[in-house]
């Protein structure tokens, strides 16, 4: 994922973990042997957020993207911290509305790209209102 | 080395910075609502009563700040203006990542919070040449992660830097929103162009005082000696403003972690309040509001205040605050548990209740705060206490993770009929799952 090597793999989630929290097999007065062994549980926030403040949840509301893995429904994970470049999923604000489309930045200017045939790409003419809002890094999608 | 006269001479101890959010509270809104950024938009207070937030489109069709909402409204239907009522929770959240950005870009303790969208930071550690350029990209870094834009000031103290943050949002494209005063030449300039009354720390009442003394301008005030200061502008305060102005820091930077001495929750009602059940259930509620809030800076209340404000005649106009009654008793012990000073507020408020009276606002203040050391237990209470906090700090965690007080005391009621009106509040996009914003 980009800008890892910025921000590391340091954890910036919004837990705060100390050795006592972790529980222990204190019950018989001495520690077990795997509490040598113990460490803090998995955070799905380790994985999901590289940069908490600048990390958004949206609601995807469209079918658009469905040809990524994107469906009515999910909740995406956006960055506004990563640069949105050609080719990254982003969630754009254009003419007032927010779309989450493909950028492709091309010589012509800028398309947003749907990964379903039931939508039109859109062509950002220069007199449209656009800016990229955010990168979509992760889309969460329930299963059943 | 070439001549430098002495009004370019460059100062020579490190810099400050204040970062100010641009209408804080309209950028808010407008982050997810990208159609409102060609609208003018304006935030309304609590009870949607008065504008408290204005983009610079509402500015420059004249909405007034602070002015009521019902006087603004032909308005704001004339040039469709957008009106929200204040998020807390979305402005809250958004301040929190602003202020985390500055965090991450500076080194530890750099950072001073000095109100939900203002900082101070200090500078030391960057050299005086790239001062400007570090401040523009600092701006730039929290815009593109927050979606917030805001504006810096950078100067050698407190009073000035707020003098160029002034500035800088005042003349936004010559400046970018940064202003860096770093030679004793812009600092002249800009004391030159800032009047008298947008001085940090002159309020109304000295603007006037002072303009009776042919000082219009904050040059004008700067170059009266600090004991002037002392003796027109109110002793040491007065004497520091000066000095400040005259690029001497002397209001250091504050340790951000500093706890308030005193906590108050007050809030006006939905609409005129009369019955007395009424106003116990408001007060218990503020009162558990504000012992949340002392709880969280570990400290117990020895002093509660209660006050309820009537509501005037309704023949008159004047948009002010009625006089409020008050009434305050001292605890046996300084304690943090709810039930405790709910029993205490309750009965003030039953004292200052007057039948037959209509009432529009109240409040609790606690006060003669001390550190709460008996969180770690103490010989000389009884044990009975640590149940009572423990039972404090459960409900504060599952009030913390359900939201919504989940958890409360009877006595806050269930009905809140004077509960506050939010007709028009934006969805808290931030904090709530079922909120989120939606993307197509």
């Amino acid at each position: 994922m980009d800008g890892e090597e910025w921000y590391g793999a340091a954890y910036k989630g919004s837990k705060k973990f100390n050795q006592w929290e972790i529980p222990t097999a204190n019950a018989t007065g001495f520690g077990a042997a795997s509490d040598d062994y113990m460490e803090r549980g998995i955070d799905l926030n380790e994985q999901l957020i590289r940069n908490k403040p600048a990390t958004f949840f949206f609601r995807m509301n469209s079918d658009a993207m469905s040809g990524a893995g994107i469906f009515s429904g999910d909740v995406l994970v956006v960055d506004r911290s990563i640069k949105a470049t050609s080719g990254k999923i982003i969630v754009a604000a254009c003419n007032g509305e927010l779309l989450v489309r493909r950028l492709k930045l091309h010589i012509k200017g800028i398309t947003l790209l749907s990964e379903n045939s039931q939508h039109k790409d859109i062509q950002v003419d220069e007199f449209a209102a656009y800016a990229p809002w955010g990168v979509v890094t992760y889309a969460i999608h329930p299963l059943g | 080395m070439p001549f430098i006269p002495w009004a370019e001479a460059v100062y020579t101890f490190y810099m400050k910075a204040i970062v100010d959010c641009n209408s804080f509270y309209c950028s808010c809104e407008r982050l997810f609502e990208p159609q409102l950024k060609t609208r003018p938009v304006v935030v309304l207070s609590n009870n949607d009563g008065c504008i408290i937030s204005r983009s610079d489109e509402a500015k420059e069709i004249g909405v007034d700040m602070a002015g009521p909402y019902f006087k603004a409204k032909p308005l704001i239907a004339k040039h469709n203006v957008a009106a929200f009522s204040s998020n807390y929770h979305l402005y809250g959240d958004l301040s929190w990542r602003v202020m985390e950005t500055l965090r991450t870009q500076l080194p530890p303790g750099c950072v001073e919070v000095y109100s939900v969208d203002e900082a101070f930071l200090n500078l030391e550690h960057i050299p005086l040449m790239q001062l400007s350029q570090a401040a523009m990209q600092l701006r730039e870094t929290v815009e593109q992660w927050t979606g917030i834009a805001v504006s810096i000031g950078v100067a050698p103290t407190k009073v000035l830097s707020k003098i160029a943050n002034r500035l800088a949002k005042k003349h936004k494209q010559a400046t970018n929103c940064v202003l860096v005063l770093d030679t004793k030449r812009k600092t002249e300039q800009a004391l030159q162009k800032t009047p008298i009354e947008d001085v940090w720390g002159i309020g109304y009442r000295h603007a006037v005082k002072l303009r009776g003394l042919g000082i219009e301008t904050a040059y004008d005030l700067a170059r009266q000696g600090p004991a002037w200061g002392s003796r027109f502008l109110g002793g040491v305060t007065g004497e520091r403003l000066l000095r400040e102005l005259n690029g001497m820091p002397s209001i250091e930077m504050e340790d951000p972690l500093v706890n308030k001495k005193m906590i108050a929750t007050t809030r006006m009602f939905g609409s005129p309040v009369s019955r007395l059940c009424d106003i116990r259930e408001a007060i218990a509620t503020y009162t558990s509001r504000a012992a949340e809030k002392l709880r969280r800076q570990r400290g117990a209340a020895s002093i509660i205040s209660v006050f309820i404000v009537p509501k005037e005649d309704s023949h008159q106009t004047t948009f002010r605050h009625g006089p409020s009654i008050s009434s305050y008793t001292s605890l046996p012990a300084a304690t943090s548990i709810t039930n405790e000073l709910i029993k205490p507020a309750v009965s003030l408020a039953d004292r200052l209740y007057e039948e037959g009276k209509l009432y529009k606002k109240a409040g609790v203040m606690l006060s003669g705060i001390v550190p709460d050391h008996s969180i770690q237990g103490n010989l000389f209470r009884p044990a009975t206490d640590s149940n009572a906090r423990m039972l404090m700090s459960m409900m504060d965690n599952i009030n913390f993770a359900m939201r919504d007080d989940v958890l409360k005391f009877a006595a806050s009621g269930t009905e809140r009929n004077w509960k506050m009106r939010q007709d028009l509040r934006s969805p808290r996009y931030t904090t709530r799952w079922e909120e989120l914003c939606q993307a197509k």
